[in-house]
């Protein structure tokens, strides 16, 4: 009946089968790639396809969902409704300084709608981050972020897939002296101060499809709106196209202590309309900031307690704790407004279109903006840099596309090309004996980003694995027509002090890519697909 | 009018119509497109920053209290303020909207103005060579992309012959003292005339088809036959016999292009950089900006539904036979 035999087989059939029944691996889920429609950015959507047909080849089932862009927006910060998501910084000067692009891997900014919507989380890169953003020293400084940079590469919490060129043209039968500064091209705020005229015609003329939200500094949340604005609302520093800190309104910036720094300003500033600037209008346009609803500066304001004025020409900035990217950021970009016009106005962002103050103290003054047409500045005389600016007015037509754009360069209606011509006008541009093409490298950047919260993404060796296997070399040969580079480091290589060269890269490898997967438990079915 | 009691019904319609494709509107730009403050992220806002902006934007109340709000206004003829410009909406498009009115009505224009008498012309001249290119050319005027076309023609006539400005409604800078001012100078004609032309051409199709194939249903009716035994001259049988009864389905179609034409051609807008509303729809869409939008679209509903109304009466006065009732 009862036949111990059996009983011991049985168990131990039993037994013997368990851990393959443990070892029954599931596939890996299928994963859906959002990029952009093919309209918005044919980049992004057929470098989409490209990196899609590399992960199939690791045995992923894998879709790609264009996504018209504020969708994709929404999905990828605000709801965190996404697996991989294909997007992109623009490179922004104030971007120079690595605060920003560092802070997106910071684990404080993993909350919903923040920039860190991958949620990568590394107590030492919190740790290294919060001390870079307290010293002052540059040389101490760099080494952090250097180090930030060496601890989140191995992590592949997001694949930097290239920076891209910018690549515009000029008229060089019209002007001469147009220097190019990174991310910013030639609509940066020097080449209208240097561009030296080569006819009677002295206006520089530059043409764009993007146009400011509005002009209202209390108000303006587009770097389109502010790119016009700054030059002629004036800063205490400005960065050069070096992207070093050049003092400006600023006679001297000094550090007293960690926590104070006292700016000395030149004497005889002048606002547009004969009004002196002194320390009252420095302390004015900071409060008035800070106490403002406008949250576009917050982020630099952040570290700023008060402004106390200890003589007409002198203010002390006192901060609530060290903060690095004070001197240089925060000063070149916050605005100087006229204290004795803003003082009386009661409600800053409910001004009409017609009512917004548009007195500065910059090197041009404001003459004309009309919607989507046209914009206009003049020469401010009284500024201390008014002899060093060969043009007697900057101009900004508004055109519908960048087609609009090129036809205009190339028939002469205007000089230069504010944002990047498509890859098709290049060489067309390049054949055309009037024109001048530039061409710099962007310090934004492209980015596949990992929802490092979903199952698999949550794991380092896949992460890695699968950056691996995506070709940036090609991506970037193929779909930029090689201008650009591959991405490593979410600080440019062109940001040179900042960027770290030593990071691991990651390159395309996709023999290596299958052998991490195989190591870190990861097999294949027998139809192909990966399973773990 | 010969029935009042019908119109006011029919306008009554019109406004009931009005009021739904609002409400449609309102709830399908709301539920349909992303977060207006989505495209913030990207400048660099917090959330709680972004939080602010949503307040500001009323966007913090419940749906149903912003959609009293919308009924309002609208009602009073407030669109509201534009989440992207911060300006109110009535200044953005009453400008726009004049803009693509004088380019679109000054190509109907041109577009009916040729297409009708030679659709008349082609018809008199059937199955002749004449009449064979004239449908050719209608029909591939029609059928030709106007980005297409409109590109072909800056590339000729701005770029290789240097003889017509390829974008904006004047040479800039330029100061005008209003709307008047602006356009009643020969620099905006001189700039007007590529892109009118490009849509004249397109629209030129329907005119030109309808009456020659109206013309021909007309011929076989008994009363030209009469026209024709009376011993009437054929020029009079064609134009004051036979042209005007072929005129009624080339009405409707003229309402109906100048209804959507209050939207523009989004495409000509942007070939040619042209400050107008179809362009201004083309950006408030992109940058989830509900009241611009809602008043574009809106506005072209306005068009569209009251030229439709204003067709129907004109009909009693083309036609005799059509009563109102």
């Amino acid at each position: 009946m009862f036949q111990k035999g059996r009983v011991t087989q049985l168990v131990l059939g039993l037994a013997l089968s368990m851990p393959v029944a443990l070892h029954a691996q599931t596939a890996v889920e299928p994963i859906e790639i959002l990029t952009t429609t093919e309209a918005y950015d044919p980049i992004r959507y057929e470098g989409a396809y490209m990196i899609a047909e590399a992960w199939k080849e690791l045995g992923l089932d894998v879709t790609v969902s264009p996504t018209e862009f504020s969708t994709l927006l929404g999905k990828f910060y605000d709801q965190q409704d996404f697996t991989v998501t294909i997007a992109g910084w623009s490179g922004r000067v104030d971007r120079l300084d690595p605060q920003f692009y560092l802070g997106t891997l910071n684990s404080a900014n993993a909350v919903m709608g923040a920039n860190n919507p991958g949620g990568y989380s590394n107590p030492e890169f919190d740790e290294v981050f919060e001390a870079q953003s307290r010293e002052f020293d540059q040389a101490k400084r760099q080494e952090l972020v250097h180090k930030l940079q060496e601890i989140s590469a191995p992590d592949a919490p997001l694949a930097i897939l290239f920076h891209r060129d910018e690549v515009v043209a000029y008229n060089k039968n019209n002007f001469e002296n147009m220097n190019a500064m990174a991310g910013e091209a030639l609509y940066s705020e020097w080449v209208p101060m240097e561009a030296k005229p080569l006819t009677d015609r002295t206006t520089l003329r530059y043409g764009g499809p993007q146009s400011p939200d509005n002009i209202n500094p209390m108000l303006a949340n587009t770097v389109w709106a502010w790119k016009w604005m700054r030059l002629y609302y004036d800063r205490l520093v400005r960065l050069t196209p070096d992207v070093e800190v050049k003092n400006w309104m600023a006679e001297s910036v000094t550090a007293i202590d960690e926590t104070t720094i006292e700016v000395k300003l030149r004497e005889g500033l002048k606002f547009h309309d004969d009004m002196p600037v002194t320390s009252a209008d420095i302390k004015f346009s900071y409060d008035y900031l800070v106490a403002s609803d406008y949250g576009y500066f917050n982020s630099y304001l952040a570290a700023l307690d008060s402004v106390e004025i200890v003589d007409d020409l002198t203010v002390r900035f006192h901060l609530n704790a060290p903060s690095a990217p004070f001197a240089s950021i925060t000063l070149s970009q916050i605005s100087i407004l006229p204290k004795h016009i803003w003082e009386k106005i009661e409600n800053p962002m409910e001004l009409a279109p017609a009512d917004i103050p548009t007195v500065g103290s910059g090197p041009f003054k404001f003459n004309q903006y009309t919607l989507g047409e046209f914009m206009k500045l003049d020469k401010f005389e009284d500024h201390f840099h008014a002899d060093e600016i060969a043009v007697d007015s900057v101009e900004f037509q508004i055109f519908a596309d960048s087609e609009g754009v090129f036809t205009a360069v190339q028939t002469g209606q205007i000089d230069v090309t504010a944002w990047r011509m498509e890859a098709g006008q290049i060489p067309l541009a390049e054949a055309n004996e009037n024109l001048q093409v530039i061409s710099v490298p962007d310090f934004g950047y492209y980015h596949l980003t990992y929802n490092t919260r979903k199952p698999h993404f949550d794991d380092v060796a896949f992460r890695r694995a699968l950056t691996k296997a995506i070709d940036r070399e090609r991506i970037v040969n193929v779909l930029l027509d090689g201008r650009g580079e591959p991405g490593s480091s979410v600080i440019a290589p062109v940001n040179a002090f900042w960027h770290n060269a030593f990071t691991e890269r990651l390159d395309f490898d996709m023999d290596g890519a299958k052998a991490d997967l195989e190591a870190a438990g990861y097999s294949w079915s027998s139809d192909g697909k990966l399973q773990k | 009018m010969r029935n009042s009691g019908y119109l006011i019904r029919r306008f009554l319609q019109a406004l009931l119509a009005l009021f739904i494709i609002a409400t449609l509107l309102f709830f399908l730009f709301r539920l349909g497109l992303p977060d207006p403050t989505a495209v913030l992220v990207s400048e660099g806002l917090s959330p709680e920053q972004r939080a602010d902006v949503r307040r500001q934007f009323g966007l913090d109340l419940p749906l149903w209290n912003q959609y009293l709000i919308f009924l309002q206004n609208t009602v009073t003829g407030d669109f509201g303020t534009s989440f992207h410009y911060r300006a109110p909406v009535s200044e953005i498009i009453w400008e726009r909207l004049g803009n693509t009115l004088v380019l679109m009505l000054a190509a109907i224009f041109v577009s009916y103005g040729i297409g009708v008498p030679l659709g008349a012309w082609l018809s008199w001249r059937r199955g002749t060579s004449a009449d064979s290119w004239g449908i050719f050319f209608g029909l591939m005027f029609r059928s030709a992309p106007m980005f297409w076309t409109g590109m072909i023609a800056i590339l000729v006539f701005g770029v290789w012959l240097e003889w017509l400005p390829t974008s904006g409604m004047r040479t800039l800078p330029y100061e005008a003292s209003g709307f008047w001012d602006k356009i009643l100078t020969l620099d905006f004609l001189h700039h007007l005339i590529l892109p009118a032309m490009i849509v004249a051409m397109f629209y030129l199709g329907s005119p030109l088809l309808i009456m020659r194939n109206t013309m021909l249903e007309v011929y076989g009716e008994d009363f030209i036959e009469m026209a024709r035994a009376k011993g009437l001259p054929e020029r009079s049988v064609l134009f004051r016999h036979a042209a005007r009864n072929a005129l009624l389905p080339v009405v409707t179609q003229l309402a109906v292009t100048i209804g959507l034409a209050a939207g523009g051609q989004v495409v000509v807008e942007v070939v040619f950089s042209w400050p107008g509303l179809g362009r201004e729809i083309l950006n408030a869409v992109r940058t989830s900006d509900f009241p611009l939008a809602q008043a574009c679209f809106l506005i072209m509903a306005t068009f569209v539904i009251f030229l439709n109304l204003l067709v129907d009466i004109l009909y009693s006065t083309l036609d005799p036979r059509v009563r109102l009732s």
